[in-house]
């Protein structure tokens, strides 16, 4: 076996030759979230280059101002909670709780402006069956914000885990695993907003 | 627990600054594909800031210099398909047509 390779069966405790931030187990899990949007993202770049008129009409009807508050909201949330994590590895353990819930109360304005904008796309028409664009476009994004979903509720459990002196400057595994979770989903969105929103 | 090994910590100046740069790119990128003439050349450009973008998340946010290298390389693989897979279309348009028809 390469040194470099992964060794499941390695006791957690013992120093690994690099990094694995949380855990091993939400690795596996972006892991597997990585290949089913790569799929995704070869179904979008197979339509586009086959349909460059849908997508370029489909693309000029969305309101981008909802995608780019989206992406506001996606990195900023990420921003807080990598500010959660460097505040409990300073022993900051109310800092963190502070900026864990800002990471929270963020991340809620996703699901928010996903309303709004669905409710905006149905006022201008951009439904289901709306074409190859919309179809596309719908299944990506909705499929993301399920995603983006389980991470708001891996929040609420992480948060409950915070509150109640789980976590420490020396353990708070729990909260890496949800904040490599997120940055994963967040970059997600960052590959997202550009096929929808900006290329034209 | 994993010890943190990277050589660039995280530290609140970084974050926020990270944070700045990702709002500053995604606007820019949002200009860029609303008032900007369209062609090949604003089409790189939307490629590279993602990947950027997608860079600044991993390096600062994740830490991606510390990560284990086989993470690590995952995560770069991930970051540089889109962008790379939209020059492509910029560039080879017909190209890409004919590849992906059956």
């Amino acid at each position: 076996m390469p040194a470099a390779a992964l060794d499941w069966t390695r006791p957690a405790a013992e120093p690994a030759p690099g990094r694995v931030p949380g855990n091993r187990g939400i690795w596996v899990g972006i892991c597997c979230e990585f290949v089913e949007f790569l799929v995704l993202f070869v179904t979008y770049f197979v339509a586009r280059a086959h349909h460059p008129e849908a997508f370029r009409a489909g693309a000029e009807r969305l309101g981008a101002g909802f995608g780019l508050a989206i992406t506001v909201v996606m990195v900023s949330s990420s921003y807080c909670l990598a500010r959660a994590v460097a505040s409990i590895r300073a022993g900051a353990l109310a800092a963190s709780r502070r900026w864990l819930v800002a990471a929270l109360v963020v991340a809620a304005g996703y699901p928010l402006t996903k309303l709004l904008e669905i409710d905006w796309n149905l006022a201008h028409g951009i439904d289901g069956g709306g074409g190859i664009f919309a179809a596309v476009y719908y299944y990506l994004t909705i499929n993301h914000m399920v995603h983006a979903g389980w991470g708001m509720l891996g929040m609420l459990w992480v948060l409950f885990r915070h509150l109640t002196g789980a976590y420490t400057a020396a353990d708070h595994d729990g909260l890496e695993a949800l904040a490599s979770y997120w940055h994963a989903t967040d970059i997600i969105w960052l590959t997202l907003f550009p096929f929808f929103y900006v290329l034209v | 627990m994993t010890v943190p090994t990277d050589s660039t910590p995280m530290t609140p100046r970084s974050l926020t600054l990270a944070w700045l740069a990702l709002v500053g790119l995604s606007v820019v990128s949002a200009l860029l594909g609303g008032w900007v003439a369209r062609g090949t050349a604003v089409q790189l450009a939307v490629a590279a800031i993602l990947w950027l973008k997608g860079a600044l998340v991993a390096r600062r946010f994740l830490e991606s210099a510390g990560l284990h290298p086989s993470l690590r390389r995952v995560l770069g693989g991930f970051i540089a398909f889109a962008p790379l897979a939209i020059a492509l279309g910029a560039l080879f348009p017909d190209w890409l047509v004919r590849l992906t028809t059956l």
